[in-house]
């Protein structure tokens, strides 16, 4: 009933849906999650309320042309326990705080509040696809599989396989910014995925890829949920949430407005972005 | 919606439960530094990691411009020129007692050319690998580290540069020759010993780097105060009244330190002697500023990929 044009994707390219299985022990644990930016120099005379103390004036001195410091607070509050074997979906419109929520797990910010506990150190697929944009793929691979904590020997062995899971054929040879922005994500995920990660956070990397890519890559998440990894899946594509997740986290303005079953959260998130009539986007400013 | 798939709603835990279900399981908490000897340990457990860094990097650097690396020895050889033409003939009265202004210039320029490469590369080093550390958990001395590495591996045919000109500059009018000599053999363990410490350096510089994009801008003035204050190009010993207070401190600050024992390597100045302490003091400094970089970048191990 729900199923109008996606798109983005062939839902019939896809399985139905993500195979059952039993939940593992905890693997990340976010307890009351508040991440606030603060950004600098915001236009003065905007119409949102900003603070201006004497310090803050003082340190705009030097720059004439921007405000004092707004702040956005991008995810406020999040809770929730994620376990071994499952792959969970992150809903909500554009500047909900999916993103944020994702970088805050993978340790690159800091809380603002509240903390967050991991079984392993998370890999994080952004857009941004490169690692070093400037080296070929075959190097990328290598600088990639060191910093994930393999040893030289072990990626030259795995190499082999990364190159044809991505399929990038005489690319792999090229400088990675000579790529288009598929074939750069193919490789990030191939790399990502040389080792069968703990926990796997995807943020819209996978929607640059084409359907055969999809196939694979959903494959491969199913795998790696069979070996008891945690996959965050976020994406705006509903169809490929459907297909892929077990469970679904729906943030809105950076809030968690449900925590549950795929198709209960799907279908009110869907029901939602229908019903609304403007497209008003971004954090709830103060 | 009959079925229930992998249903997992957990209810809302308190801060105190989320703790304690976080020790039960064994999870650690993100965003915080870990213990020094962890670090430590981690940092050497991807040795092969900085190695590949640094080599990638390298190859990297090569294909921008059409003289590639060659400008690595160009620069200095170049600069060495500029300040010779000044200080070796104009201001010929800057270094007193010297027999040969122009090989002293050159082996000062050169060596402090090695010392800011480092120095540099170090505090661009988080921003140019941003991307990569943003998508990896992994000790980020790992950064700074390999691009100090990068810079040391160039230190080869800088000195054998450095080496050919000084030779070259005993054909000039009134200086005198620079001939090979044993002590040349010494000069890889004087590199060594300047590349822990740069590298020292650059963990400062890095981590300054990082959040402070401002000190950039600053970095240009910080380092023509040092080779200037450090007798790049005259002799401190021959122009500093022995009676002012601040001649020690010029004397014996790191890289004066460094350009006085490269100079007594070379061996050509009987007034540069080599001596034990000259080594001792050099390796004291390098040891030193190296632990105390590594310190300082570690304090600031969970902020470094934020913005
Ligand atoms: N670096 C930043 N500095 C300041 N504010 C930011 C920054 N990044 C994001 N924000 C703000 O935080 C809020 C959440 O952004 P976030 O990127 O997490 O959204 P998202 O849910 O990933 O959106 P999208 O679907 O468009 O990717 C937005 O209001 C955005 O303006
Ligand atoms: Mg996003």
């Amino acid at each position: 009933m729900t199923e109008d044009i996606d798109f983005e994707i062939d839902a019939e390219d896809l399985p139905q849906r993500a195979g059952e299985r039993t939940l593992g022990s905890p693997s990340v644990i976010v307890d009351d999650l508040h991440i606030t930016y603060r950004v600098f120099g915001g236009r003065r005379g905007g119409t949102t309320q900003t603070k201006t103390s004497l310090l803050n004036r003082a340190i705009n001195l030097g720059r004439p042309d921007s405000g004092p410091i707004t702040e956005v607070p991008a995810v406020r509050g999040v809770s929730f326990v994620a376990h071994h074997g499952e792959t969970i979906g992150i809903v909500g419109t554009n500047g909900s705080g999916k993103s944020t929520l994702l970088r805050a797990v993978a340790g690159l910010l800091p809380p603002t509040k509240g903390r967050v506990f991991v079984s392993a150190e998370p890999a994080l697929l952004g857009v941004n696809a490169a690692l070093l944009p400037r080296l070929s793929g075959e190097r990328n691979i290598m600088v990639g599989g060191l910093a994930l904590g393999l040893n030289a020997k072990e990626v030259r062995e795995r190499t082999q396989d990364v190159a044809s899971f991505a399929e990038l054929g005489d690319f792999l040879y090229l400088p990675m910014n000579a790529y288009s922005s598929g074939m750069a994500s193919r490789l990030r995920f191939a790399i990502s995925t040389i080792t069968t990660p703990k926990i796997l956070m995807i943020d819209e990397a996978l929607a640059t890829g084409d359907a055969s890519f999809r196939k694979k890559s959903t494959a491969r998440i199913e795998q790696i949920r069979d070996q008891a990894g945690t996959v965050f899946f976020v994406s705006h594509s509903l169809g490929s949430v459907r297909a892929m997740c077990t469970r679904v986290l729906w943030i809105d303005k950076g809030v968690l407005v449900a925590d549950g079953d795929v198709d209960e959260v799907c279908d009110a998130y869907h029901e939602f972005v229908q019903g609304r009539k403007d497209a008003s986007s971004g954090a709830k400013l103060r | 919606m009959n079925q229930q798939h992998g249903r997992a709603v957990t209810q809302r835990l308190t801060s105190h439960e989320a703790a304690e279900l976080a020790a039960a399981h064994g999870l650690h908490e993100m965003g915080v530094r870990p213990p020094l000897g962890r670090y430590v340990k981690s940092v050497w457990g991807r040795r092969s990691f900085i190695w590949n860094l640094s080599a990638s990097r390298a190859y990297a650097r090569n294909q921008g411009s059409y003289l590639g690396q060659a400008w690595t020895v160009l620069k200095p050889v170049l600069d060495a020129a500029t300040f010779v033409i000044i200080f070796g003939f104009i201001f010929h009265t800057s270094a007193p007692g010297i027999d040969n202004r122009a090989a002293f210039i050159v082996i000062g320029t050169f060596t402090y050319a090695l010392f800011q490469s480092s120095v540099m590369g170090g505090i661009g080093s988080v921003p140019a690998n941003l991307q990569l550390i943003r998508s990896h958990q992994f000790p980020r001395a790992v950064v700074p580290l390999s691009t100090a590495l990068t810079e040391t591996m160039l230190f080869g045919p800088v000195m054998v540069a450095m080496l050919a000109v000084a030779m070259l500059t005993g054909f000039l009018p009134g200086m005198a020759p620079v001939v090979p000599d044993w002590s040349w053999l010494l000069l890889p363990f004087a590199a060594l010993l300047l590349a822990i410490f740069s590298s020292g350096l650059g963990l400062v510089f890095a981590r300054l780097g990082a959040r402070t994009p401002d000190i950039a801008n600053v970095l240009p003035f910080l380092l023509s105060l040092g080779r200037y204050g450090s007798g790049v190009m005259f002799s401190i010993a021959g122009m500093v009244g022995t009676d002012s207070w601040f001649r020690p401190l010029l004397l014996h600050q790191p890289v004066a330190v460094f350009l006085e024992l490269f100079r007594s390597v070379i061996g050509n100045e009987p007034l540069i002697p080599m001596t034990p302490n000259l080594w001792l003091e050099a390796t004291a400094w390098a040891v030193g500023v190296f632990a105390v970089g590594f310190l300082f970048f570690w304090g600031a191990e969970e902020t470094y990929g934020r913005d």
